[in-house]
């Protein structure tokens, strides 16, 4: 059941967009492809068509061929979706708001409908609500991180210790984001030590490196080489670039201590310090750090000794005076207090002015990047632009608090850091409204299996469209149009195929408006607007079971295919069945669909024939006076109303008190059988009209 | 695609593997200089008037094609010529461009490959004095224009192109739509060490017959 593997990858991107074109006439056209050959093939006027390389461009004639698609409206965008649709006295005006909603038919053109029309595929569906759950309006929940390159799983407590990023050795490389491999060198023996026997331990050092296979970047270009080939991830994060150390917490500490010893002995030793000491970023701000805690202990103590309110107000952590003294001020509102206490104040805090205190000056001399970028156009011969990083680059760089300089931070792909490889994650679909799982995928990485899966496709018919094409009765194709193209103003007949995915049978109901909404209204007549389809019973049960009817055997083996092989020009009187709707009275002639009847049956399909009248869109756009005929205005859509009803076997705990819920079918009938129903509009693009008159 | 009906071959009663058409050598046998430890597969395809030199060790695959129709061709030591690469192709307009004489009034030759180059599947070396340097792999699908001169140890990646008469430095990577950079991982040693290696596998691999172009 949860087999159908013709679910495409979900794109987030698709959904605001128009999937449609996508999915249907954008297709490219190729001079050589024709659609699949119809009845109609050998009328010499539709094999001449002279496509001139005009054609694929000149926007009146589009020449892709057109697939026609049905797309179906997810119930969430309807106003207030989750309501009961009683009339509510308390919330009236969106109520009728709602029921205008409903009375009004749904325009497939309307600028909101491109966000609810989903193709089946993209469709799941609540078994609990029985409702059409869409992309847009089911809530996702992350079931495992993984690396895309390691397929290790991380757990989600390290994604908050450790960040998004795959902590073990899988990298992409900064230039061109291939993938890293870990690669052994060779350090070339020292002529110095070619005798030494300690050669294995020279070369043990620092022996691994990150290379690329495809831009040929490696991690020496960085200066970065490691000890082991495992764990990667913790190696870098400790070297810097040109492959010195980073220094840890510890040692910094020290360095600031013996820094302190030094600057106690004088004070205005610090000020001497060389300022243009260049501070990593993470030493800049523990510099700063140390420095501000330093400023407010001392500021502390003169405000304990000053006043009690700041002191009390200083436990809260409240501990900047300058904040704390506005405050105040705000609440005693007495600019004299205020004064005597800002006269009192030894004064606020000092800025930092050593680097040992966080200082650091902005390098705003730019000579060594203007002299970096002349040496290498002139040792390499290439373009100095080329060595230069693009936006795409240092976005992908991953943070790095070993950088150097805050300021002015680097431009040159000399020093782009390997990047570790962003975590991806597996989500779990869950419907908005009675929270059930809708789909849930393996926990387990490398598994591509679904425990949960509720598809759409598995729930709801599925319909296919083909132009009817009738020899003697179809009017013939019009010249230097593409195939399939409908002639505006004249009546086409087009056939409507109902799969049925379940395994019990349903009785489908149809309605369309009688013209289409929208700029060019088609006038639509949907032959048989009632009819059911048979159940999705095993393909060889029913075989097997009418070997006596020679007949209707032959049918079942021809229709089992599918109902891609359906009518045509077939003979009705063949293809029908006896004892289903239409299959009454046929005189064995070739005619066109009758009212009221379906058009051919079989298994668990059945078609039905819906006509078409479309307005002439060239006389419209003069009349209306809209402007040009934009694009894809030609494409005829129509909505129509499907309405499935089926008799479902009540699951057992329905049947348990308190449980049956708002959405379940009401009246129970013996044997645990109960009548289930399902609405909804979908949006049938049956093809494009001529642009002729 | 030569003629409609094909007269049937005494040696088409064994098995093709290839859906490729069957090699059809046409044109003017060329002269060939072959080192005797040079490695030539049978179905490699070799025309024109001029000279084509295959020195030392190098491999040739089979439906290689190498085309002097516009001046010598230089195969250097230690060479890989793939399949259905092409040495002293015509420009995508289907010239033969000559090279330009040296200062001595000899013709350049057509194309000149330093030692240890690889020439991988399908791609396009044209002729007209194009060189390509020593250590150089021309990747699958790259086309290499009439006149260019590609330094020491670069990298063409897949699908790239080398425009005619460009000059390419040593060391320099084309990847990426034609982006550049240098390698300086300075592993062109090893590479020849590979190199040497891989060819010592595809000499025992591809029977050798350079009796056939002589």
């Amino acid at each position: 059941m949860f087999g159908n593997n013709r679910l495409p990858a979900f794109h987030p991107g698709l959904t605001q967009s128009r999937i449609r074109d996508t999915t249907s006439g954008k297709s490219l056209w190729f001079p050589g492809l024709r659609s699949p050959p119809s009845e109609s093939s050998s009328d010499p006027a539709n094999d001449q068509l002279p496509i001139t390389p005009e054609d694929y461009f000149y926007d009146s004639t589009p020449m892709a061929p057109f697939n026609p698609y049905t797309y179906i409206r997810c119930p969430c965008s309807e106003l207030n979706p989750y309501a009961k649709r009683t009339p509510d006295v308390t919330a009236q005006g969106l109520s009728r708001a709602a029921q205008d909603d409903d009375d009004h038919t749904f325009d497939p053109r309307a600028a909101r409908s491109n966000y609810s029309l989903y193709p089946l595929e993209y469709l799941s569906f609540c078994e609990d609500c029985h409702q059409i759950r869409c992309p847009r309006c089911v809530a996702e929940e992350i079931v495992c991180y993984y690396c895309p390159n390691c397929l290790f799983e991380v757990p989600s407590s390290n994604i908050r210790s450790e960040g998004n990023r795959c902590t073990r050795s899988c990298f992409q490389c900064p230039i061109c984001i291939g993938p890293l491999a870990v690669n052994h060198v060779e350090t070339p023996p020292d002529p110095n030590q070619l005798l030494s026997p300690d050669h294995a331990t020279s070369s043990h050092n620092g022996s691994y490196i990150l290379s690329c296979s495809y831009c040929n970047w490696s991690s020496t270009e960085i200066g970065i080489k490691f000890d082991k080939p495992n764990s990667i991830h913790m190696q870098l994060a400790k070297l810097r670039n040109g492959g010195e150390t980073r220094l840890t917490a510890k040692e910094r500490k020290e360095r600031r201590k013996e820094q302190a010893s030094q600057g106690g002995n004088g004070g205005s030793n610090q000020r001497e310090e060389d300022l243009d000491t260049v501070l990593d970023m993470e030493t800049q701000f523990a510099n700063l750090k140390s420095f501000y805690q330093n400023q407010l202990s001392d500021a502390n103590g003169t405000g304990k000794a000053g006043g009690d309110a700041s002191a009390a107000l200083g436990n809260l952590g409240f501990d900047a005076p300058a904040s704390l003294s506005r405050i105040m001020s705000l609440y005693t509102g007495s600019s004299s207090l205020h004064d005597k206490k800002s006269k009192s104040r030894p004064g606020t805090m000092r800025e930092a002015l050593a680097p040992s205190e966080g200082l650091q000056l902005a390098s705003l001399d730019e000579s060594s990047a203007i002299t970096a970028l002349q040496d290498f156009e002139s040792t390499t011969g290439l373009d100095a632009y080329s060595s230069t990083a693009s936006t795409s680059q240092l976005q992908s760089q991953a943070p790095y608090l070993g950088a150097s300089p805050l300021h002015g931070l680097t431009r040159f792909t000399s020093s782009l850091r390997p990047i570790p490889y962003l975590l991806r994650t597996k989500r779990s679909k869950r419907c908005p409204q009675c929270r059930h799982i809708i789909s849930k995928p393996e926990s387990k990485v490398t598994t591509t299996r679904f425990r949960i899966r509720l598809i759409a496709g598995n729930y709801i018919p599925t319909i296919t469209i083909k132009q009817l094409i009738i020899p003697g009765l179809t009017p013939p194709p019009m010249p230097n149009q593409p195939p399939d193209t409908i002639a505006p103003l004249q009546p086409a007949q087009f056939v409507l195929t109902f799969k049925n995915p379940i395994f019990e049978s349903v009785r489908v109901t149809l309605a369309t408006p009688a013209t289409t909404p929208g700029r060019f209204p088609a006038k639509v007549t949907i032959l048989c607007p009632q009819f059911e389809i048979d159940s999705n019973t095993d393909a060889w049960e029913e075989v097997l079971n009418t070997n006596n009817t020679p007949t209707s055997s032959s049918q079942n083996l021809s229709s089992s295919t599918g109902p891609e092989g359906a009518p045509g020009g077939r003979k009705r009187a063949g293809t029908l069945r006896p004892g289903t709707a239409g299959g009454a009275s046929l005189a064995g002639e070739e005619l066109g669909p009758e009212v009221g009847k379906v058009w051919d049956k079989g298994r668990n399909w059945t078609s039905i024939v819906i006509e078409v009248i479309p307005a002439s869109l060239v006389q419209t756009a003069k009349r209306d006076g809209k402007g040009p005929i934009k694009e894809d205005e030609d494409v005829l859509e129509i909505p129509m109303f499907v309405r499935i009803e089926w008799e479902a076997e009540a699951p057992e705990d329905e049947i348990m008190p308190g449980l049956g819920g708002a959405g379940k079918g009401n009246n129970k009938e013996g044997g645990g059988k109960e009548k289930r129903e399902l609405a909804y509009w979908c949006v049938l693009g049956l093809g494009r009209v001529a642009r002729t008159l | 695609m030569s003629s409609a009906t094909p007269s049937p071959d005494p040696r088409s009663h064994h098995k093709r593997h290839s859906i490729l058409p069957a090699v059809s050598q046409s044109g003017p046998k060329p002269p060939v200089q072959f080192s005797s430890s040079c490695t030539i597969a049978d179905s490699a395809l070799l025309t024109g008037p001029h000279t084509i030199i295959v020195s030392t060790e190098s491999v040739i695959h089979p439906r290689a094609r190498l085309e002097s129709l516009g001046g010598r061709v230089t195969v250097g030591r230690r060479c890989i010529v793939h399949e259905r690469a092409c040495l002293g192709a015509a420009d995508l307009q289907g010239r033969y461009h000559k090279g330009s004489p040296d200062k001595d009034g000899r013709s350049m030759g057509a194309v000149t490959l330093g030692d240890y180059v690889t020439v991988e599947v399908g791609a396009q070396v044209e002729s007209g004095g194009t060189v390509i340097g020593e250590g150089t792999t021309v990747g699958i699908g790259t086309r290499v224009g009439a006149g260019a001169v590609v330094g020491k140890h670069c990298t063409l990646t897949a699908n790239s192109t080398v425009a005619a008469g460009e000059v390419i430095p040593d060391y320099t990577v084309i990847y990426s739509n034609g982006l550049r950079r240098v390698d300086k991982r300075g592993v062109s040693d090893l590479k020849n060490k590979a190199q040497a290696r891989q060819i010592d596998v595809l000499r025992r691999l591809i029977p050798s017959n350079p009796a056939k172009f002589q």
